[in-house]
């Protein structure tokens, strides 16, 4: 009977074959007792279709979402900045403290430094390369005009992207 | 007009950027996930922790969601190994999942409950006290199939194991919930007489 039952099952999920279907069609036409457990197995199924669904409480929802946009603003400040960003920030503080070197060493009086006895010689005739002419008031402005630049587009970008992360 | 569209278009929302639209889809699918979660946790508060799980989940992972399948089968994918991580965690303090026994307090609590709460039995109730009584995987099995509009081979998918032995399982979750709900009436009746 369990292997008739589960041929009536298959009949009535409509999974079985059209060898299958046919047979089954035959059977119940023809045995009273099949007739019968295909009749309670059909009401069975549909009774089991009458199922209900539970519910969850009214602000399922909101606390889903709620939680999504706490989990987002706890996202590590490295995952929420573009690599870019953080690689113009320190393009910007290595030229700026690269220009800054350069222009301390060249005003540096290496002769004043004869009485510190730092063990390092210096040979009598070393001379700093002369780079002061080079700084010129236009370089200088245009090297400060470039990293003023590069800092507000760093600034604009990071502020676009924290906008964006609030829209979502 | 926001809820005819299909779960791939809210999907493409959410992808762009809309949050709003994510909120459409946890509304769509939250009453099923939840009696899905109900099945294994057998109790709201545990139940509305594996369903808000589930749908943060299936958030983070919405890029990488194929679209070979349909979403519910991919979500209920998501809350069938989520639900079962639970169950695990909470085996610590029980014997086995795999045991009825485990789920006999509940039968047994679902009568102590019955007899004050007789005006509210009908059919439909004595059908879902059945199906709590089940083992978590017929019970899913026997929602998913009746409930979330899966065919066998998306059930199987969602949970990981074979067409064949989803048909198997469900054959016999079917028996079983025949049974209990057969006992349960039974059980009704002695009680009124």
């Amino acid at each position: 009977m369990n292997h008739i039952e589960e041929q009536l099952w298959n009949y009535i999920d409509g999974t079985c074959t059209a060898d299958e279907q046919s047979a089954i069609n035959k059977l119940i036409a023809s045995d009273e007792a099949v007739r019968v457990k295909y009749h309670e197995l059909l009401a069975l199924n549909t009774e089991f279709a009458t199922m209900e669904l539970d519910e969850p409480s009214m602000a399922f929802t909101y606390n889903v979402i709620e939680a999504i946009r706490t989990e987002q603003a706890q996202a590590p400040l490295k995952a929420a900045i573009n690599k870019r960003i953080i690689m113009g920030i320190a393009l910007f503080f290595v030229l700026t403290l690269t220009g800054f070197l350069v222009f301390a060493f060249t005003k540096m009086d290496f002769a004043a430094m004869g009485s510190v006895n730092l063990g390092v010689k210096v040979p009598a005739n070393f001379k700093m390369p002369e780079v002061s002419t080079a700084f010129s008031k236009p370089l200088v402005e245009g090297f400060m005009f470039f990293d003023v630049v590069l800092g507000l587009f760093l600034f604009d970008a990071y502020l676009r992207r924290k906008k964006q992360a609030h829209t979502n | 007009m926001q809820s005819k569209l299909s779960d791939i278009e809210l999907i493409d929302q959410v992808l762009a950027g809309n949050q709003a639209a994510y909120a459409d889809l946890v509304k769509r699918h939250q009453r099923f996930v939840f009696t899905l979660a109900m099945r294994f946790a057998k109790g709201r508060e545990d139940a509305e922790e594996i369903a808000q799980d589930c749908f943060i989940k299936a958030y983070r992972s919405l890029a990488s969601f194929q679209r070979q399948s349909k979403f519910s089968t991919w979500l209920y994918s998501i809350v069938y190994t989520t639900a079962m991580t639970f169950l695990r965690k909470r085996r610590v303090d029980t014997d086995s999942i795999d045991d009825e026994d485990t789920y006999i307090q509940v039968e047994n609590q679902s009568s102590a409950y019955d007899v004050n709460d007789a005006e509210n039995k009908s059919r439909s109730f004595y059908l879902n006290q059945a199906i709590e009584q089940l083992l978590p995987d017929d019970a899913t099995i026997i929602t998913m199939f009746y409930k979330g509009e899966q065919s066998l081979e998306e059930i199987a998918q969602a949970m990981g194991m074979e067409a064949n032995t989803i048909k198997v399982k469900l054959f016999r979750a079917r028996q079983r919930l025949k049974e209990k709900l057969e006992r349960n009436l039974k059980h009704e009746a002695k009680e009124l007489i």
